[in-house]
């Protein structure tokens, strides 16, 4: 009578592959959000404190518009802060148009307006009032939970 | 010494061992790289936002099409004194710019009713921080259209 031996266990590791494949895929999801993130805000910027308000969890059709402040050597006097979009100064008087145009381009565009708590109103009204010229009528002020 | 064909000894032992790179220490690294992605993006969007739809006033604006107005507005300023800021609602004014202001809103919500607008206007030097906490008072009152005004020179 012929004995059977024992067969030799198969291979029984996990494929990995299609792990490794979605981790790979949210790795380079999570880089890119970041490195946008990054462009869109701009440091230097202490946004205001607001004790109400809520979150936005539809972040598309944005448009954001940092207004950062510029220290001056006389005491009391501020001077025309720098408007920031997309990684890149916008002059005041450039500012409608530019809004124009991407109005033009996205008619659902919302302006997320990240200003710094310092600045005076002076300064924030021609920025609002270019938002109506341009036809934006959603705007979100950007505030810090306290 | 040659074996008979046949025999046990000529047979081919079977590959056991698992053939390529060992995925193990990458999987960890890589996981760990996820994990901080992810709680840095959770502690980055520590921000809210307080929306507007209405950002001009009607006929403070030439060339400027904006929303049709409720006939009923309640105009805010905003001024400084000193230091800080002063809100003058009529004859109505306050340096608390939270708790009074709020209450003062709230009754006046509940006199008017849903079809009232408020207008906003702080003065030139006013701090964009004044203003937003002004702001938020509103929207926390209920009133759905705020609008701001442009400040005279």
């Amino acid at each position: 009578m012929k004995l059977q031996g024992i067969k030799p266990m198969q291979d029984m590791h996990i494929n990995v592959t299609p792990l490794i494949d979605i981790v790979m895929c949210l790795i380079i999801f999570f880089l890119l959000v970041g490195h946008i993130a990054k462009q869109a805000s701009i440091k230097g910027v202490k946004i205001p404190v607001a004790h109400n308000g809520k979150s936005i969890s539809n972040r598309s059709n944005e448009l954001i518009l940092n207004v950062v402040p510029r220290h001056s050597s006389i005491a009391g006097v501020q001077r025309r802060p720098r408007i920031w979009v997309w990684g890149q100064e916008v002059p005041q008087a450039n500012l409608g148009e530019m809004l124009r145009a991407f109005k033009r381009k996205n008619p659902n565009l919302r302006l997320v307006l990240r200003a710094d708590q310092s600045i005076h109103y002076r300064y924030i009204a021609p920025i609002l009032t270019d938002c109506a010229a341009a036809g934006i009528d959603s705007i979100h002020f950007m505030a810090r939970r306290p | 010494m040659s074996s008979a064909p046949g025999s046990k000894r000529n047979k081919l032992v079977p590959m056991a061992a698992h053939v390529g790179p060992n995925m193990t220490p990458m999987v960890d690294v890589v996981m760990v790289i996820l994990i901080f992605f992810m709680l840095g993006s959770s502690f980055a969007s520590r921000n809210w936002y307080l929306t507007n739809n209405t950002p001009a006033i009607k006929g403070g604006l030439s060339n400027i099409k904006t929303h049709a107005m409720p006939a009923t507005r309640i105009d805010i300023r905003v001024q400084m004194r000193g230091t800080r800021a002063m809100v003058m609602i009529g004859v109505f004014q306050t340096e608390d710019l939270k708790g009074q202001l709020y209450r003062f809103l709230v009754k006046k919500k509940k006199l008017f009713g849903k079809k009232v607008k408020v207008i906003l206007t702080p003065d030139n030097n006013v701090p964009y921080q004044d203003v937003i906490t002004v702001y938020a008072n509103c929207v926390k009152a209920q009133y759905h259209q705020v609008a701001f005004g442009y400040p005279r020179e």
